[in-house]
């Protein structure tokens, strides 16, 4: 694609497996003619001399992709069925749903809208009271990977009330649009990957508690309203807006449960550190979101009343084989119980005191990776490991001030580790409603 | 009553193809700058190795250019793939495992 804004032609050699997300892809970025070679999947494990002979396949298929493609290229045509409103941002065209709630629902699966469960219909009334004139509605807030769809605000809108959001939660999702379009947050790897990644959105400050957003007991489950509605939504406009549909430019090989909802608030009255937006540069009196690359939940129950203990539990579950953190040099997240946090700040450790000692408690000896991970973690750390070899300690991040940490959760002696894709940063935005 | 309500389309369209086309390629790659763009994923080094070296050999490829890429999952550097695109009849990249 950029290959062809500088005038030469782009070929891609894509694993089988993987041949529908490039032309998914290509298609997004408006060159749905450009060539795709495919080559058995998988072919990271192939021997040396199975590669050379892929390569002498692919040479001739090479020059005659070359040939031919760029005379096709252009010629592919569009799959875009919606008007260019005046400003050049595309149209929310209407579609006709069954009446019948049941038949409207089924409707909605089939064209792919839902997450798989009854959504509200989008009908232009709800819209406009989801707007509720706070914004004008082709308004761009930002294009999301890896469709490159653009998320207006009556498209972010629309989704919000199939998801069953209020117009009072528009705004945070607003916020979260801008939030994961940031480049840091790297929506694109985020969005198509084999990983099981999510994002997982937390709301902070005076919005947080007006919208009732759940940071205590069941933070991460079932049952409340705002994180309900607001993790979907925005599951729904990364779906819908971004076009990543599973088996489609959306690769997870199995996803979690954390992709139909992952969002909650944070413990902020009785924290034992400051809050995490404040941590992130907001005051305490702002509402803020922070988005999060999440690959899943690991609950460390340990009943120790022993800060030593208690970091060492935290540091060894943290550490296993086959975390992205570690191999790709990450930011991986703890959600601490206030009963743990209570624990650790009653030890007189304030938050980077935590940080550092889990980050030194948390090294993997490089060996212990198999063959595989050890080759990539080897090329993916060289800065700071260069020459790595099996014996050095490596911690889960660069610095202990990428470990994350929130405060959350009811009465109980859990605290959770979410370790993270790896190749993504954690993103804040406010949450601001224009005047 | 009606069998069907209005609803808005929560789904953004793909781009049209507004895109800059690609310039029609040589007939063949004789004497053609070609750019490889290697995805940094097992493997993908290797091949890069081995098609330079038939590109050269077999369809007279005058020169390979070659830009491993950081990480798998994070686009090559702006100025390096363009600096690469703009000398180039053909670049190649991989995708996937």
């Amino acid at each position: 694609m950029s290959a062809a804004s500088h005038g030469a032609l782009g070929l891609t050699l894509c694993s089988s497996a993987f041949a529908g997300l490039g032309r998914a892809q290509l298609k997004a970025l408006g060159q749905p003619g450009l060539p795709i070679l495919e080559i058995e999947h998988p072919f990271g494990g192939r021997s040396r001399d199975e590669v050379r002979a892929i390569a002498h396949t692919l040479i001739a298929q090479i020059a005659v992709a070359a040939s031919t493609a760029a005379a096709g290229a252009s010629a592919a045509g569009t799959s875009a069925t919606s008007t260019p409103a005046a400003g050049g941002v595309e149209a929310v065209r209407a579609i006709a749903l069954p009446s019948d709630a049941q038949a409207a629902h089924i409707e909605c699966v089939r064209r792919r809208w839902s997450d798989g469960l009854p959504v509200i219909a989008p009908t232009p009334e709800r819209v406009e009271a989801m707007i509720a004139a706070r914004w004008p509605r082709d308004q761009l807030i930002a294009t999301l990977a890896p469709g490159f769809g653009e998320a207006t605000i009556e498209r972010i809108a629309t989704n919000a009330v199939l998801a069953g959001c209020e117009p009072a939660h528009l705004p945070v999702l607003v916020a979260a649009v801008e939030a994961v379009a940031d480049p840091a947050f790297n929506l694109q790897a985020v969005q198509s990957t084999t990983n099981p990644v999510t994002t997982w959105l937390i709301v902070h400050g005076p919005v947080a508690r007006a919208l009732g957003v759940n940071s205590g007991a069941n933070c991460l489950g079932q049952g409340n309203l705002a994180n309900a509605t607001l993790g979907r939504a925005l599951r729904l406009i990364l779906q819908n807006i971004g076009r990543a549909w599973p088996g489609e430019m959306d690769r997870a090989t199995h996803g979690q449960p954390g992709k139909f909802v992952f969002c909650c608030g944070e413990v902020e009255i009785d924290h034992p550190w400051q809050p995490l937006h404040v941590e992130r540069g907001f005051a305490l009196a702002d509402s803020a979101v922070t988005v999060i690359g999440a690959s899943g939940t690991l609950n460390m129950n340990t009943h120790t009343k022993d800060a030593d203990q208690l970091l060492d539990c935290i540091a060894h579950s943290m550490a296993f084989p086959g975390s992205n953190d570690y191999h790709y040099c990450g930011e991986p997240w703890l959600i601490l119980s206030p009963e743990h946090a209570a624990v650790l700040a009653g030890a007189g450790l304030n938050r980077q005191q935590v940080q550092q000692q889990l980050w030194s408690r948390s090294m993997m000896t490089a060996g212990e990776f198999t063959h595989a991970d050890f080759l990539r973690t080897a090329s993916m750390r060289a800065a700071e490991f260069p020459q790595l070899t099996p014996q050095p300690r490596v911690p889960p991040s660069r610095t202990p001030a990428d470990i994350g940490i929130v405060v959350a959760g009811g009465p109980g002696t859990h605290s959770v580790h979410v370790p993270t894709f790896g190749e993504t940063r954690a993103v804040s935005r406010r949450v601001g409603v224009p005047a | 009553m009606s069998q069907t309500i209005e609803v808005l389309d929560p789904v953004a369209p793909a781009r049209a193809d507004t895109a800059p086309t690609a310039r029609a390629a040589a007939r063949s790659l004789r004497g053609a700058t070609v750019g490889i763009i290697d995805n940094s994923k097992p493997n993908f080094s290797l091949l890069a190795d081995d098609l330079e070296r038939l590109l050269i050999e077999q369809q007279g490829v005058a020169r390979v250019l070659r830009h491993r890429k950081s990480s798998a999952s994070i686009g090559a550097d702006a100025q390096v793939l363009a600096a690469i695109a703009s000398e180039s009849a053909l670049v190649i990249s991989g995708s996937g495992d």
